[in-house]
């Protein structure tokens, strides 16, 4: 059983670990990769205990993302960057 | 397992109960539960699922520990701050944010003042002076610290808000802070930091989260004793032994932007708070339990048909702990989803998560009822005092008595 629902907008950005994370009752921190949100996983897991939380996000804000990265061509318009 | 057990009670280091010994005081500090961040003062980077005797080298004896998310805070009977654990963020107060500290250190810049409260977050830690001064340190990123910005720091940094007002208390929640002022009869309790769940009591829509001190709205007029913050939770003591709760709803309630007494007709002396549920100690020394449907701790909230409408908390009931048969508690405490509380004869008992062995019972079960935790081979009743910790994962017990003074019975 999910531990808690937490939105994305609630996690934060971790540089080191190259993850969302958010605080574990275990004292670890649940963690997610952006290219895990790409996929549409929505579970972030602690690496320290058996509990993991449901990621609440947008699945579009990350597959903009992917469709810049990935190989695939995306089947939305090519977004301008400067 | 053995060996390390000898180890750790090996008298070669103990500096700290030679020195206790010699002013005719006997103090016994033991650990227990998730250590990979050095929290449990063991000087090792693991989780122990037995209670250990631990040899801190401090200079005299502990007053109080805030034990937070993977740090301690001790703070000595000198009003010295000694602290160890993880220290990432800042939060250990060492000038350094440095990965973690496996023995206690001292907190070196607050050593011109004498330290009379400390409270550590999970991943912030806050300090008063007994001259009302307001010190925090750590991670600043949802204005926990109340500097007005949201820089994090690895040294103790005074509250600039409070510089005209004394400050008696602060508790340090996940990602906010409550602050309890003396001598001002009305606005006693500020807050700051993250909001969005209540934990500041009612703010502006769409405030996530506030960097400067603002009274907490809906407590005027009650004479307020102590706070309590833990998780996204925050609640407070009057005098009269009420119990107001604000934040994060419990399981299967709604979040509570201002707040609510708790309807009981006992009157309490001690809050404890976890991250999905509470406790709280009658003035009778009756242990009361609310919320927290995970891990044991609590029943079934499901089973009362709450799933679907989510009321607030004033529809909470309280329960009283099972499994007590008629003791009395004197002491309660809260992990992030264990407790813990002291009998009257001074035994130690543990319920809740224990997947890192935060229950010391040897295993990694949960219990939903409390268990006694075997710590040495002296009996409980042996010390004139006994005082339970805990972190979110791990626990401390500090345990005293005076060899030459009068019998704890007298
Ligand atoms: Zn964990």
């Amino acid at each position: 059983m999910s531990y808690d629902d937490v939105e994305i907008e609630d996690m934060e950005w971790n540089g080191e670990l190259q993850a969302y994370t958010y605080p574990c009752p275990c004292g670890d921190l649940f963690q997610i990769t952006k290219d895990d949100l790409r996929l549409g996983e929505d579970i972030a897991r602690c690496p320290s205990c058996s509990l993991y939380i449901t990621v609440i996000y947008n699945a579009e804000d990350f597959a903009d993302a992917a469709g810049k990265k990935s190989l695939e061509p995306s089947k939305q318009q090519p977004v301008a960057v400067a | 397992m053995m060996e390390e057990a000898t180890k750790a009670s090996s008298p070669s280091s103990s500096s700290a109960a030679a020195a206790a010994a010699a002013a005719g005081e006997e103090e016994e500090v033991w650990s227990w539960g998730a250590g990979t961040d050095g929290q449990l003062g063991t000087g090792r980077l693991a989780d122990e699922h037995l209670p250990r005797l631990l040899s801190l080298s401090l200079p005299s004896s502990i007053s109080l520990l805030a034990c937070g998310g993977a740090h301690v805070i001790a703070l000595s009977s000198g009003g010295r701050v000694f602290s160890w654990g993880r220290g990432s963020s800042g939060q250990l107060g060492h000038g350094e944010a440095a990965t973690n500290c496996l023995t206690p250190k001292a907190v070196t810049s607050l050593e011109g003042y004498f330290i009379a409260g400390v409270s550590a977050g999970w991943s912030h830690s806050g300090f008063v002076s007994d001259t009302g001064c307001l010190f925090t340190c750590g991670d600043g990123s949802f204005g926990q610290l109340g500097h007005g910005n949201l820089e994090s720091c690895s040294s103790p940094i005074e509250v600039s808000y409070f510089l005209s007002k004394h400050v008696d208390q602060i508790a340090c929640g996940m990602r906010h802070s409550l602050v309890l002022l003396k001598g001002d009869p009305n606005n006693r309790v500020y807050g700051f930091g993250s909001c969005k769940r209540g934990q500041l009591g009612p703010t502006s829509n769409r405030t996530r989260s506030t960097s400067l001190p603002q009274a907490i709205q809906g407590l005027e007029n009650i004479e307020i004793v102590s706070v309590v913050a833990s998780g996204d939770h925050s609640a407070a003591l009057s005098s009269g032994g009420r119990v107001y709760n604000w934040g994060r709803g419990f399981p299967g309630f709604s979040d509570v932007h201002s707040p609510i007494e708790l309807s009981s007709l006992l009157r309490i002396k001690q809050i404890a708070l976890g991250w999905n549920h509470a406790l709280v100690l009658t003035d009778g020394g009756e242990a009361l339990i609310l919320g927290g449907n995970r891990h044991g701790v609590l029943g079934n909230l499901e089973n009362l048909g709450l799933t679907n409408h989510r009321p607030d908390v004033s529809a909470l009931v309280l329960e009283r702990v099972p499994g007590l048969d008629g003791k009395k508690v004197m002491q309660i405490a809260a992990g992030a989803e264990h407790s813990a509380l002291v009998t009257e004869d001074m035994e130690v008992m543990t319920w809740g998560w224990g997947e890192h062995g935060q229950l010391g019972l040897g295993s990694t079960c949960d219990w939903i009822e409390p268990q006694r935790v075997s710590l040495g081979h002296t009996l409980p009743d042996h010390w004139a005092k006994c005082s339970i910790y805990c972190g979110s994962g791990f626990t401390f017990v500090i345990r005293s008595r005076t060899s030459s003074g009068p019998h704890q019975d007298d």
